[in-house]
């Protein structure tokens, strides 16, 4: 009996979290499908009395939301493309090729990452505005191209291709290159998987770079639109759970989607780490 | 190494030398620049607006030190961190604990569950934590039944930016612990349950020292993560009421581009970094101090 | 983030958990497949979704005809229209504001009108960003050449801004206040208009609670009592209707009381601001107790006045003019009135109240030189553009500079301006002071009202600390040429 009520017992703690966790995004769901009236009115409900899609309709016609939403699709996805092609090319020069220095290049590289964003964002402002790179999507891009995090990865999972595959295509012929593209990558497609997870969802959160680099509305990324628009329509509750929800529900679909074969890396990852 | 080499023609272009230079061409630009600029711009008075690169010492750090600002955020940095790992371990192993335990099914569901505000941007979670707090109409305090100003009121505000935070990554921390116990070496236990341990005491003498790399892993990403803390404070108090929340990071960001005293803000950038690094060492030593790695 | 984890790996974790690693690696590359599918089709259908969206941009095209046969605008600051702007090449330009995008979107679709070889380029950003980016963009060079200017940050500007081409005494006789703004014989920007605060007021609460307009007060003991008729409480004490909240604006109201009571900003050197003093302990003191003794409303409710007021849950709010045009766009269902702030006693005060100039454009001084032929010929469009300018003012309740409009119809009766014209020579200007004196101050009220410290400590602090803020800023007040400067 007393193993029926630990059953029972920690069944109900785990789903007590799991409404914790997901209640508050579930309440900011349903507020945007409320009026105003109903959002702010001092005897709240939860789920909507009145059920409206205005919102979603204000949103985009106020606040031109695709456009954030396309800006920052477009900024993530060649950003997450760079840093596929650019930690495995590198994970392969580390995994597979020896050369002056190799150990110390690693080290470096892997020791970059623990230095904080307000040491660098300062100098690298500076650097933009001295080539005129503000308001470029270059200058977005190209600072986020390499990934300390990424070229680790690769190269734990590139270090595992057997040597001998890529000795019996050398002596086949073949170049370098043709390696790296027609072996090492397909072979690599797990890791890759999992850095490109990684590296979607950080830049499609990342807001103070973004913000100090794009004035120009056409260009500026979902995070800063979505405090913008707080800052101007910040009474507008309905617009503001929906900009809210637009930012966050494409994340959570696609976590859904991926969300084993993701969480199964960083366990991996770590857990060799 | 050498029949590989003499395997290969020897090209100044070869896929090797060209992602090499890359990287170090990259490494150069964006971070070693980057770094010596802040570091060498510290130590001037560097005002871009107005156009101002004089030397001056030490003077920055000196007012660093003698702002008041400086110190009261950098405590609630330094609690805000504390707090924030502290129970997002506590959480984070006590749940995964739970989960690894054979009698729970479903634990893939309960693991998506709880790692899901993880990925969502911080941003926009910052928000609807702001109108979860909101005194009229917030869902905190209809559930709760209260009246309180979450985030005006001081006693409360840093607190309830600590429990968004929690609430957000102690899915992380599942993730990981529930890693390390999945690959816990099973004959540990084996043999100490032959020896007559069990419960509470296989928990504390093997179970918890095999977590430690575990433990340490997150320790040291989280307080590289919330010594750098900024979003949730811009987006939820301002560092308001007043300056009762003022983290490092905004402080920087306020000394920096509204005031526009870069090298005063890399100055404080630089006295972070240093702390990040006197912090991440210490967490090292005091994790090799109680027995080290693990035993087999 | 794990990706700063990576460096454990320097720790050397046993062999066997490095194995378990590679282990845990997920196969199915059927995933990928459908990533990068299911990317694809979200990233074009955005895109192919949002090209309708862009505005339709002017094409340039030479101008050959100076002589456009248009009227010459203006009375004494004139602006002639039969002309060539850069020899009639086209040309392109930005122009950034942080608001009213659609005023001056207007103002710049008839300039274009005239010129068919001009094209200006509005970009409008928010007030915390706008803030962060111009001043750096424009000094950079490739910033805008036309940008919104407010004079709390003119001590960031003015190094890189471009004298008007404007003859001064022209200025002088259509504009009120130019005289401020001559720094060695040659104005940068000037004030289209004064903004200064008043009382706003919702007529159906006030209806309810049985007044009528005979009770609109004129003293600060009568607005206590008038608040508190219009304060609703339920049971439990907690209020449901605060009768006046002030709560994230204080910094506005207590330079304003302050001045009723003969208290400067600055000290008399001009250039130390002086917010620790007797008589700011007593404002601040006042509207403490507005709360704490009167009850009339909460630093708890409604933590934002000027939402609370449009939602409805305020009765009485203090906000400056540009709060008319957020309750027209945002708010229009509130039925609102507007009534002078009150004021110490029945004697008339030192000012009513401070003023602040709107400002006028700025010409960027590092833009090329047809893109400040260009701005220089749009500002002297804008200004000389009466139409324009009532309209900016009557939207943002700005009491206009422009003498000509002062008498115009529509200013006498708008419900904000009507309040102030009576009293307009009685309201005082600092001067472009710097916007850190306001932040100051809310931050230290906040440390009063919210952390429960003491006035007295708080308002030094702040003092300290806005000394020390202002240290590379050279500013002096304007304090001293109010006209009734001896009457304290």
């Amino acid at each position: 009996m007393s193993k029926n009520i630990k059953l029972w017992i920690v069944h109900c703690i785990l789903v007590i979290f799991v409404i914790i966790t997901i209640l508050p995004l579930v309440w900011m769901l349903s507020s945007s499908f409320k009026m105003n009236s109903e959002i702010t009115s001092i005897t709240p409900t939860f789920i909507p009395k009145t059920f409206t899609f205005k919102n979603y309709l204000n949103v985009q016609k106020n606040f031109n939301f695709l456009r954030y939403f396309a800006n920052s699709l477009f900024i993530t996805v060649v950003i997450t493309g760079i840093v596929i092609y650019t930690s495995t090319i590198s994970g392969f020069v580390f995994a597979k090729y020896e050369f002056r220095g190799k150990n110390i290049l690693f080290s470096i590289i892997l020791g970059t990452m623990m230095i904080p964003w307000c040491v660098t964002i300062i100098p690298r402002y500076s650097m933009v505005l001295a080539v005129d790179g503000l308001d470029t999507y270059l200058a977005v891009i190209i600072p986020a191209a390499v990934s300390g995090f990424g070229i680790f990865m690769m190269k734990q999972s590139i270090v595992t291709i057997p040597e001998e595959m890529l000795e019996a295509a050398r002596i086949d012929g073949a170049s370098e290159w043709f390696i790296f593209h027609k072996i090492i990558l397909p072979l690599s497609q797990n890791a890759i998987s999992s850095i490109a997870i990684f590296q979607f969802l950080w830049s499609w959160e990342d807001y103070l770079w973004p913000y100090l680099i794009f004035s120009s509305e056409e260009k500026q990324v979902l995070a800063v639109g979505l405090k913008n628009f707080n800052g101007r329509y910040g009474t507008d509750y309905g617009g503001l759970f929906a900009a809210t929800t637009i930012s966050i529900i494409p994340v959570i679909i696609v976590y859904l989607i991926f969300q084993k074969r993701f969480i199964d890396g960083i366990a991996a990852s770590s857990v060799k780490g | 190494m050498t029949n590989r080499d003499t395997l290969h023609k020897q090209e100044i272009f070869s896929l090797k030398n060209i992602v090499v230079s890359g990287l170090v061409l990259f490494y150069i630009i964006f971070i070693i620049i980057p770094i010596s600029i802040a570091f060498v711009g510290s130590f001037h008075q560097w005002n871009p607006l107005k156009g101002t690169y004089t030397f001056n010492g030490i003077e920055n750090y000196i007012r660093v030190f003698n702002n008041e600002l400086f110190w009261s955020s950098l405590s609630n940095t330094l609690v805000f961190t504390f707090v924030v790992i502290l129970f997002r371990i506590i959480i984070g192993l006590g749940i995964a604990l739970i989960l690894y335990s054979s009698i729970v099914r479903c634990k893939t569901f309960f693991r998506a569950a709880f790692y899901m505000p993880v990925v969502t941007p911080l941003v926009a979670v910052s928000f609807i934590w702001v109108w979860m707090y909101n005194p009229q109409m917030g869902l905190i305090n209809q559930i709760l039944g209260t009246h309180n100003n979450w985030l005006v009121n001081k006693d409360t505000a840093l607190g309830s930016i600590m429990v968004m935070t929690i609430w957000k990554d102690y899915g992380y921390a599942v993730v990981l612990f529930l890693a390390g116990l999945y690959s816990l070496p099973k004959d540990c236990y084996e043999a100490a349950k032959i020896d007559g341990a069990s419960g509470v005491k296989l928990f504390k003498y093997i179970t918890l020292p095999l977590l430690k790399p575990m433990t340490l892993f997150v320790v040291i990403t989280s307080i590289i993560s919330y010594l750098q803390t900024y979003i949730q404070i811009l987006v939820m108090t301002e560092g308001g009421p007043g300056t009762s929340t003022y983290v490092t990071s905004y402080l920087i960001f306020d000394e920096a581009f509204v005031k526009y005293n870069f090298g005063y803000a890399s100055a404080i950038s630089f006295i972070m970094f240093i702390v990040i690094g006197m912090l991440t060492f210490i967490s090292f030593k005091i994790s090799s101090e109680k027995g080290g790695q693990g035993n087999e | 983030m794990s990706s700063k984890a990576v460096i454990i790996l320097a720790i050397g974790l046993p062999l066997n958990l490095q194995i378990e690693c590679c282990k845990a690696y997920f196969k199915e590359d059927i995933m990928k497949r459908f990533l990068s599918i299911f990317l694809a089709v979200t990233l074009l259908m955005t895109l192919v979704g949002c090209s309708g969206e862009k505005e339709a941009e002017k094409e340039i095209v030479n101008d050959t005809t100076a002589e456009k046969n248009l009227p010459i605008l203006g009375d004494n600051v004139k602006f002639d229209p039969n002309i060539l702007i850069n020899n009639g090449e086209p040309i392109e330009i930005e122009f950034w504001v942080w608001d009213s995008k659609e005023i001056f979107q207007s103002i710049v679709d008839e300039f274009e009108a005239i010129y068919p070889n001009i094209s200006i380029k509005i970009v409008s950003q928010a007030w915390g960003d706008y803030w962060t980016k111009l001043p750096l963009s424009i000094q950079g060079g490739n910033g805008p050449a036309l940008f919104s200017v407010h004079n709390s940050q003119h001590d960031n500007l003015i190094n890189n801004m471009e004298p008007y081409d404007i003859d001064i005494e022209d200025l002088k006789a259509d504009f009120t206040g130019v005289e401020g703004h001559v720094i060695d014989d040659k104005v940068y920007y000037i004030d289209y208009g004064m903004m200064t605060g008043s009382i706003f007021y919702n007529k159906d609460m006030w209806a309810e609670a049985g007044l009528i307009d005979s009770d609109i007060p004129e003293t600060w003991d009568e607005f206590t009592k008038v608040a508190q008729k219009l304060t609703k409480k339920d049971d439990d004490g907690n209020i449901i209707q605060a009768g006046f909240n002030y709560n994230s604006d204080v910094k506005s109201i207590i330079m304003g009381l302050n001045y009723q009571k003969d208290q400067l900003l600055f000290k008399e050197d001009g250039s130390t601001p002086d917010i620790d003093n007797k008589i700011m302990n007593e404002n601040i003191q006042f509207l403490i107790d507005l709360y704490d003794e009167y009850g009339v409303g909460s630093k708890d409710f409604g933590i934002s006045d000027a939402e609370s007021f449009g939602q409805g849950q305020s009765a009485m709010v203090y906000k400056w003019g540009w709060y008319y045009n957020q309750l027209s766009n945002d708010y229009p269902d509130v039925n609102f009135g507007v009534f002078r702030t009150p004021v110490p006693d029945e004697n008339v005060p030192f000012a009513y109240d401070r003023y602040n100039g709107e400002s006028t454009i700025g010409i960027s001084a590092k833009a090329d030189d047809a893109s400040k032929e260009v701005a220089q010929a749009f500002i002297r469009y804008f200004m000389s553009n009466n139409e324009a300018l009532k309209e900016l003012c009557i939207k943002y309740s700005i009491f206009p500079s422009k003498k000509i409009l002062a008498d115009d119809e529509e200013v006498i009766n708008h419900p904000v301006l009507s309040t102030i014209k009576p009293v307009v020579d009685r309201l005082i200007w600092p001067g472009p002071f710097p916007g850190i004196i306001e932040t100051t101050l809310q931050q230290s009220f906040e440390d009063v009202i919210y952390n429960g410290n003491d006035v007295g400590t708080s308002f030094a602090n702040g003092n300290k600390k806005v000394i020390t803020d202002m240290e590379g800023i050279s500013f002096t007040s304007v304090e001293k040429k109010y006209k009734h400067i001896d009457n304290k």
